[in-house]
């Protein structure tokens, strides 16, 4: 991992299309811009976690485990 | 087209109905799904890799069961499912499955957008927030609905497969 030190208003570059700046900083916290191209997706990186976690443990799901009208599956 | 499936044996699925999600589903390998319908009476699908036997994930249209459900498709995920129009788009939700009907989840903050003409998926991040990852999917009412065994009998059980 690369560590560098930023203030307010200063930038890092990531490849040639990719830029963030430091927007404020207050006590703890740090507002961030990102300009990237549109492809390039850009999460909340606990939200993204959780939704891997989520879709993984869906997955396990068998046949079996659903209900339907015809079989409901609450006993 | 054949999809081999650990759970359901050979599947037999139109090729229009497989979906190309270019940045795959989140966490999970495989970028071709198949909309599976499992039964004609059921409010569920499945998502269905087309590469991966053992990967599938239930999904349910989340108005369903959340009427008032909104979903913001962010500009670039817009753009890139190439919908000109988002009310054309298709919505699912990933369901977890339990052992129990009251611990069944749905997961509000990340829908997967379907684009039908395009034949194209996403699992966005809703921008409309507030939404939860494990939401229970049933209400107290629907719950009793299902143990009196009449259940989902209101629901549209149209396969788009």
């Amino acid at each position: 991992m690369l560590v560098i030190t930023r203030k307010i208003g200063e930038r890092v570059c990531i490849g040639d299309d990719i830029t963030v700046e430091v927007l404020d900083i207050v006590g703890s916290t740090v507002r961030i811009g990102i300009e990237a191209p549109a492809s390039v997706p850009i999460f909340r990186h606990e939200i993204w976690v959780e939704i891997q976690a989520e879709n993984r443990a869906a997955a396990e799901a068998g046949a079996d485990d659903l209900p339907s009208s015809d079989t409901p599956s609450s006993s | 087209m054949q999809i081999e499936s650990t759970r359901f044996g050979t599947l037999d699925v139109r090729d229009e109905t497989v979906i190309t999600f270019p940045d795959g589903l989140i966490g999970l390998p495989g970028k071709r799904y198949a909309l599976v319908a499992q039964s004609e009476r059921t409010p569920f699908y499945w998502l269905h890799s087309a590469d991966h036997a053992d990967v599938a994930v239930p999904v349910t249209m989340p108005w369903l069961f959340f009427s008032d459900y909104e979903v913001r498709v962010p500009d670039e995920d817009a753009a890139q499912l190439m919908l000109s129009d988002p009310g054309s788009a298709e919505i699912f939700c990933v369901v977890r499955a339990a052992q129990n009907l009251e611990d069944f989840t749905i997961n509000l903050a990340g829908p997967v957008i379907v684009n039908g003409d395009a034949r194209l998926g996403r699992q966005i991040i809703n921008d409309a927030g507030g939404y939860a990852v494990r939401q229970p999917l049933f209400s107290e009412v629907e719950l009793n609905e299902v143990r009196a065994g009449s259940a989902r009998s209101s629901v549209p059980a149209t396969a788009t497969s």
